[in-house]
């Protein structure tokens, strides 16, 4: 009876954390693309609330929650609601398979810092993440207005082609590891003292296109255009609920799937890897903290790159992104899963 | 015990989902419902242990398929999504055999599953390598063939479909001027 009040009093705990993690930082992350992208442009960013507005996202959710909250007139309130909660709650619940580090000893009593091994983690990732589309389509069509409609139908679109593109490259280091589970992968990695990166870079990159192109970042945010639609299929939220999309897609979703890429391309919370001799820890001195102040050094560079590609790029078409989905990225992905399906056994068998 | 709580629930959350299915009228919430439903046979899935098939389940039906649903549904006017002259009470009848006959199936299929491993000897196998493991040793050696077969069919559909959807050069002739 104790063993399982201390296991669910552990599980709580992780929750909790996971939790506090995805929309917490989330939050915080509003903050980093706004001073990223104001020093990009050489402008000082916020800077009124807190020290260098450190305090900025706290008053934006206030300012946000105390807005006054607008319907579309004929809309479905149900649909428009309910599409908040299938935006919310997938995106987060992919957090569930994010390994956080190796396994760790509290109180004689071994703990791993993930909240489900899974041994099919990686599938789960792939089709939680993508039930974000349900969210988009039906915000589309409950706000009934033409363009919100017509960014949903975009976004929809975009989905469709980048998730089969996304799946097939994420094929090749899953050969490699042979395994589907987050947990087993990154320990694979560090049994072979090889990041997967050094041998797949054809699948990184298709997988950081799809990355984009999933969380509707810059050169593929296509559904919100505010030059031609507004802002697409969010124009009819108003206050804290408009402010949840943006939170959702462009900070919950590039949190996660940039997790999910240094656990499949860089080894996860192993340090520096020198491909096939082994690793080279600079931060040794930090002792059993160091393979976690790794994972979010990692995650927190890839995400670094997408906040300045989102600064850099301009737009595409949409009908140049969904070409680039099925002519380019799907015959890449494809070729570098037989390429590594040919080569990968005569190394490692 | 647990076990049978989270079935029980998973289970019940199926019954009305489908429930939800057949008896609302506005399209977009009957795919709602039949996504629901999808979603809580994945679940029952995770709960028997069948972690392949269930994030599979997630992936090719709740996310591939109904999204295409999804896709339809939105490009439908928003008045006629309302009309209720969707409803086909003949054909629900006469559909009324076939279900029968489709109950009658899947009991046999599933006497046949349980004959074809009376003393659990497939529990144990999938217990002692992972789930993943299990489908792929058995699809590539025992069903092989059929595996392959069914491959070929896809890839046919997938010409076909190409075929059908591309458009004609001729179409573009007379628009040089």
């Amino acid at each position: 009876m104790m063993e399982i009040a201390i296991n669910l009093l552990i599980i709580l705990i992780k929750i909790l954390v996971i939790l506090a993690i995805a929309l917490g930082i989330g939050a915080y992350l509003t903050l980093v693309e706004r001073k990223v992208a104001a020093h990009i442009q050489r402008r000082p960013g916020p800077m009124v609330v807190g020290w260098h507005g450190l305090l900025q996202p706290i008053a934006d959710g206030v300012k946000l929650i105390t807005k006054e909250d607008l319907f579309p007139r004929y809309g479905n309130r149900f649909l428009y609601n309910l599409a908040l909660i299938m935006a919310l709650v997938p995106a987060v619940l992919v957090f569930a398979v994010v390994p956080f580090g190796p396994t760790i000893e509290i109180g004689g009593r071994e703990i791993k810092p993930i909240l489900t091994d899974v041994n099919v983690g990686i599938l789960l990732v792939f089709g939680l993440g993508s039930l974000a589309v349900y969210a988009i389509a039906l915000a589309g069509w409950a706000s009934n207005s033409k363009y919100a409609l017509i960014g949903s139908m975009r976004k929809a679109g975009i989905i469709i082609s980048y998730e089969v593109a996304i799946t097939f490259a994420v094929m090749g280091p899953l050969m490699l590891a042979g395994t589907l589970s987050t947990f087993e992968i990154v320990q694979a990695q560090i049994d072979q003292k090889l990041w997967y990166f050094w041998v797949q870079p054809v699948a990184f990159v298709v997988y950081m296109f799809s990355l984009l192109a999933e969380t509707g970042r810059i050169p593929f945010d296509i559904q919100e255009a505010e030059a031609e639609l507004v802002t697409g299929f969010t124009v009819e939220y108003g206050g804290i609920k408009f402010g949840l999309f943006p939170l959702v897609e462009w900070y919950v979703e590039v949190l996660t799937l940039s997790a999910i890429a240094v656990v499949l391309f860089f080894g996860g919370w192993s340090p520096i890897n020198i491909p096939f001799l082994g690793f080279v820890d600079p931060l040794f001195f930090l002792g059993p903290f160091a393979p976690f102040v790794w994972f979010v050094l990692k995650v927190a560079l890839l995400l670094l790159f997408v906040l300045w590609l989102h600064w850099t790029l301009p737009r595409y078409r949409i009908d140049q992104i969904t070409a680039i989905a099925w002519k380019v990225m799907l015959p890449l992905a494809l070729l570098n899963l037989v390429i590594t399906a040919v080569i990968a056994p005569l190394i490692w068998r | 015990m647990f076990k049978l709580i989270v079935f029980i629930i998973f289970s019940a959350w199926a019954v009305i989902s489908s429930l939800g299915v057949v008896l609302f009228s506005n399209p977009v919430y009957v795919i709602l419902w039949l996504l629901s439903a999808l979603i809580s046979i994945a679940g029952i899935f995770f709960v028997a242990g069948a972690e392949l098939v269930g994030a599979l389940q997630l992936i090719i039906y709740a996310v591939a398929i109904a999204v295409f649903y999804i896709f339809v549904l939105t490009a439908v006017p928003w008045e006629k999504a309302l009309k209720k002259d969707s409803h086909y009470r003949v054909e629900g009848v006469i559909a009324f055999p076939f279900i029968i006959l489709l109950y009658i199936e899947m009991f046999i299929v599933f006497t046949l599953g349980v004959m074809a491993s009376p003393k659990k000897q497939l529990k144990l196998f999938i217990e002692r390598i992972g789930n993943a493991e299990v489908v792929g040793s058995i699809l590539f050696s025992k069903y092989f063939i059929a595996f392959e077969i069914v491959s070929l069919v896809l890839l046919m559909g997938m010409i076909g479909a190409v075929l059908i959807g591309r458009k004609e050069s001729q179409t573009y002739d007379g628009d040089t001027s």
